[in-house]
């Protein structure tokens, strides 16, 4: 960081957690985060916008009398008004469910900051975009392309009555490309990006194009859509799509609130035996992985789904008070990095397998409806039709729609090959209900 | 404040330089089953500073006023490495103007406790309203966003931007089975908009009830009518986007297909974006590049006739600025969007829409709704099928998708009950979400709408 702030900030709060007992506080946290970031963009192919930015932010936790208050801002001169706010809110506040904030524990420690992604200059991200550009351009001049890249520095601090202060530091690029083809009427869309903490090999704007390339190549042909239930084919970055709703449905706050449809359901069969699904918050370089959640407590490998078989719900500390469970050390009741086991074939064999099916690249409106029963019904934005394990060609103007708990609990078969961050795998369930309108 | 922004343009090397500096203050509190579960409070500022140079655009954010001549060089020095072309934005007279918030009741002026125990009124209504009733949400939020802007053309602003919503969410339960229902309120000029809505709360509730027990929707092309609510989704999604002009300007097939002038819709099909309706929380007098707000007819008599756009777009396609250039934070730049935007009245009665479906649904209220222009897609809170022009049963999961170079074509009546709505939610675009935005529509009917399901 060219201003780092951590050292000066741990004093800093250190005397608004006394400011907070001085208040009526019984316990307190502050959490601080400060990034420097600069960023380019591309559009219709060409340099279009640079710039920089620096920000930080702080929240104060306060709990008075069993309720709790929290206060928000960006000026540190303003701090202790904040506490004092937060103190304010807590007399009328969020029903607490702990006492105190824990006392530090041992974490494992996990790399986030990475010196290489910390070099990476402005020029760099710019040719990285240059590059996707070019090579979205090279295969079709008349393609509107944007693309954009980012080079990200912060640092983090969290400092809790209960005597935990831990600071952190986190590097991050993200690099993506967007290409619209326009033919009269009939519109593509593809995109696809990836973003690390670590500057390595998937910094690649050459794979970043290909893989936009190929949705575009695939769906230069039309083909009239199937419709019924049917097979689908779900690339990793759909699967990961499906999964959101399972995250609700784990979420621990939302099962105690009943609000899941997974509640009173630990160690039934609730997916498919075929998936197992972890989280992992201590993936090196993970953009989201934690060595602590944001109430001290040590982050850890958690299975949450064993063969189909749901193993726990995720809970930060006041959740688990509510639902009288122990935190699992997940901030917001999420999982960090969930990771869905792989399969035993690779994914041009899973392709194959499909006699006839659909292949669904992206949908519109997925999670615009009763997304926590697990029902979603979508728009197939970009898809393809299957045909004896080949793929024929986009289908258009097709909704899909389904019970993603039905499904994923049905047959599903998973790749052995993962997506770029190793954490999904490509997948084909049975059962989804595709309608269409006939041409 | 306005000197100290003029001041610091002075630094800049660009062709044209601004800063927009905001502060937003607010508070956020939520009942959820029986226990209030959120009590927050903010107080942010900070800004962006965006110069152009040869067409190139440098973009500085910051928290601080302090070192605020530094970020103007830096934007003007970003735009520099980056402009290779002539600098081309519309011309726009300077203004010099102070819009403080015209507020009936002032929600600052409301005490926690008063909010708390309203909030804590509609949640009790919600969890009593019946057995199958599992959890509750009631969701209050007020913020008073400041807006304070100036650019090296002497244009400078000061808006105050209030905004106050309260959101209802039912959830029922039977068995595994879960039904949620939602509603909500927003206002940009009076805490009066929360108050009595003990009517909206129970509904919310019996609606996620009765949604237990309804049947889905079926799958597949179908006649639907649309209220208010939906059809300002509708028209959001379908058109509206597509009439931001940042996605037509660099793309000559876009600029093509969306020529002014092309036929786009049935000819009773009337569209407008309207900036200064002052109520809505989509309303604002200026835009993000200090640009009067105002009224852009989209579509007249089922034709393309205007844009919306920001200097940039405008000047690049030879048109009039809108002012639909809006940034949703203090640290994004700004870009077309829309503001409030609807249907005009048609000529029919809703009951002659409705008599003219033998088989079809009604589609009821909004979960959202996406486009990738080509196609879009709009969900339904709830339906009801339509029988001999008789609403009829509930059903649900109601979501509906089309073409809107077929779908604008496929409505055969327009109703004369035009509401021009708001809500707790907002617009998303290119990762600014959510931006508050007004819609609506009289009721509608559109023949032919796929609808997702079996």
């Amino acid at each position: 960081m060219r201003n780092p702030m951590v050292e000066t900030m741990k004093e800093v709060f250190f005397r608004g957690l006394e400011e907070a007992r001085r208040l009526g506080a019984s316990a307190a946290k502050l959490k601080f985060f400060h990034k420097e970031k600069i960023a380019a963009k591309f559009e219709a192919g060409r340099l279009k916008e640079t710039g920089s930015e620096e920000r930080l932010s702080y929240a104060v936790h306060v709990l008075c009398g069993g309720r709790m208050g929290a206060a928000s801002g960006n000026r540190l001169d303003d701090l202790q008004q904040m506490i004092g706010r937060a103190v304010s809110l807590a007399r009328v506040g969020r029903v607490a469910h702990f006492d105190e904030y824990p006392p530090p524990r041992e974490v494992t420690s996990v790399r986030t900051h990475s010196e290489r992604t910390r070099s990476l200059t402005r020029d760099h991200i710019i040719e990285g975009c240059g590059q996707i550009a070019g090579s979205l351009k090279g295969y079709d001049s008349d393609l509107f392309v944007t693309c954009s890249a980012t080079r990200l520095e912060s640092e983090s601090l969290l400092v809790t009555s209960g005597g935990v202060c831990h600071g952190g530091m986190r590097t991050q690029w993200a690099l993506g490309g967007f290409a619209q083809r326009t033919r009269d009427t009939d519109m593509v869309f593809a995109g696809y990006g990836r973003a690390w903490c670590d500057l390595n090999p998937l910094y690649a704007p050459g794979e970043i194009a290909a893989r936009i390339i190929t949705d575009l190549r695939r769906a230069e042909k039309g083909v009239p859509p199937p419709t019924g239930s049917l097979k689908a084919y779900l690339p990793p970055e759909t699967l990961r799509m499906f999964i959101y709703p399972i995250h609700l449905g784990i979420h621990g706050r939302n099962v105690a609130k009943g609000e899941s449809p997974l509640q009173g359901r630990l160690e039934e069969q609730v997916l498919a035996p075929t998936l197992s699904i972890m989280d992992v918050p201590h993936q090196e370089f993970a953009p989201r992985a934690a060595e602590m959640d944001e109430d001290g407590i040590a982050t850890q490998e958690l299975v949450l789904f064993q063969g189909g078989v749901l193993k726990r719900f995720l809970y930060d500390l006041d959740s688990a008070g509510l639902a009288g469970e122990r935190p699992t050390g997940n901030s917001g009741c999420a999982p960090y990095n969930s990771t869905v086991l792989p399969g035993d074939c690779t994914s041009e064999d899973l392709l194959s397998s499909v006699e006839d099916g659909i292949y669904i690249r992206s949908l519109m409106g997925f999670g615009q409806g009763n997304i926590g029963n697990g029902d979603f019904s979508a728009n197939l934005a970009l898809g393809y039709r299957i045909e004896k394990g080949e793929i024929t060609g986009r289908v258009k103007d097709t909704m899909v729609a389904g019970n993603v708990y039905e499904l994923l609990k049905g047959q599903v078969f998973l790749s052995s090959d993962l997506d770029y961050d190793g954490r999904f795998p490509h997948a084909v369930i049975e059962g989804v209900q595709v309608s269409s309108k006939e041409r | 404040m306005k000197d100290r922004l003029f001041e610091a343009l002075k630094k800049s090397s660009a062709d044209y330089a601004e800063i927009r500096f905001e502060t937003s203050d607010g508070t956020s509190l939520a009942y959820r089953k029986q226990e209030v579960d959120r009590a927050n409070t903010w107080s942010l500022c900070g800004g962006i500073v965006r110069a152009c140079k040869n067409g190139g655009w440098g973009v500085v954010v910051f928290d601080s006023l302090e070192g605020l001549d530094v970020q103007v060089q830096e934007a003007c020095r970003c735009a520099a490495l980056v402009g290779r072309e002539k600098t081309i934005l519309a011309e726009m007279p300077p203004v010099v103007e102070e819009r403080p918030a015209l507020l009936g009741r002032d929600f600052r002026t409301i005490s926690l406790d008063e909010k708390l125990d309203l909030l804590g009124e509609y949640n009790r209504i919600i969890l009593g309203a019946n057995s199958a009733i599992a959890s509750s949400s009631v969701e209050y939020m007020d913020t008073m966003r400041v807006v304070f802007f100036a650019n090296t053309r002497g244009t400078y602003f000061m808006e105050e931007r209030p905004k106050v919503t309260c959101a209802f969410r039912a959830t029922a339960r039977d068995g595994a089975l879960l039904q949620r229902a939602h509603d909500s309120v927003a206002s940009a000029v009076s805490y009066e908009v929360v108050l009595g809505l003990e009517d909206m709360a129970r509904e919310v509730a019996e609606r996620a009830v009765a949604l237990l027990r309804a049947p889905k929707c079926e799958g597949g092309p179908q006649t639907v009518i649309l209220n208010h609510r939906m059809g300002g989704v509708f028209i959001h999604e379908a058109f509206g986007h597509l009439s931001e002009a940042d996605f037509l300007c660099e793309n000559p097939r876009m600029r093509r297909l969306m020529a002014i002038g092309r036929e786009i819709g049935v000819n009773s099909l009337n569209v407008v974006d309207e900036g200064p309706l002052q109520w809505t929380t989509g309303s604002l007098s200026f835009d993000d590049e200090g640009t009067p707000t105002g009224r852009t007819v989209l579509i007249k008599d089922g034709i393309l006739a205007g844009r919306l756009h920001s200097l940039e777009t405008a000047g690049k396609m030879g048109e009039r600025p809108t002012g639909n250039a809006r940034a949703v934070r203090r640290d994004a730049p700004p870009i077309v969007r829309m503001t409030n935007t609807y249907v005009e009245n048609g000529q029919r009665t809703v009951q002659e829409l409705f008599q003219g479906v033998d088989k079809g649904i009604y589609a009821c209220d909004a979960f959202g709704g996406q486009t990738e222009f080509e196609m879009f897609t709009f969900s339904a809170a709830y339906g009801y099928r339509v029988e001999k022009g008789e609403r009829g049963e509930l059903v649900r999961d109601v979501v509906l998708t089309g073409n809107v170079f077929e779908t604008l074509k496929a409505i055969d009546g327009i109703g004369n009950d035009l509401r021009v709505l708001d809500g707790a939610g907002g617009c998303g675009k290119m990762g600014q979400a959510p931006l508050p935005v007004g819609f609506g529509s009289p009721h509608l009917r559109i023949r032919g709408v796929v609808i997702g399901g079996r």
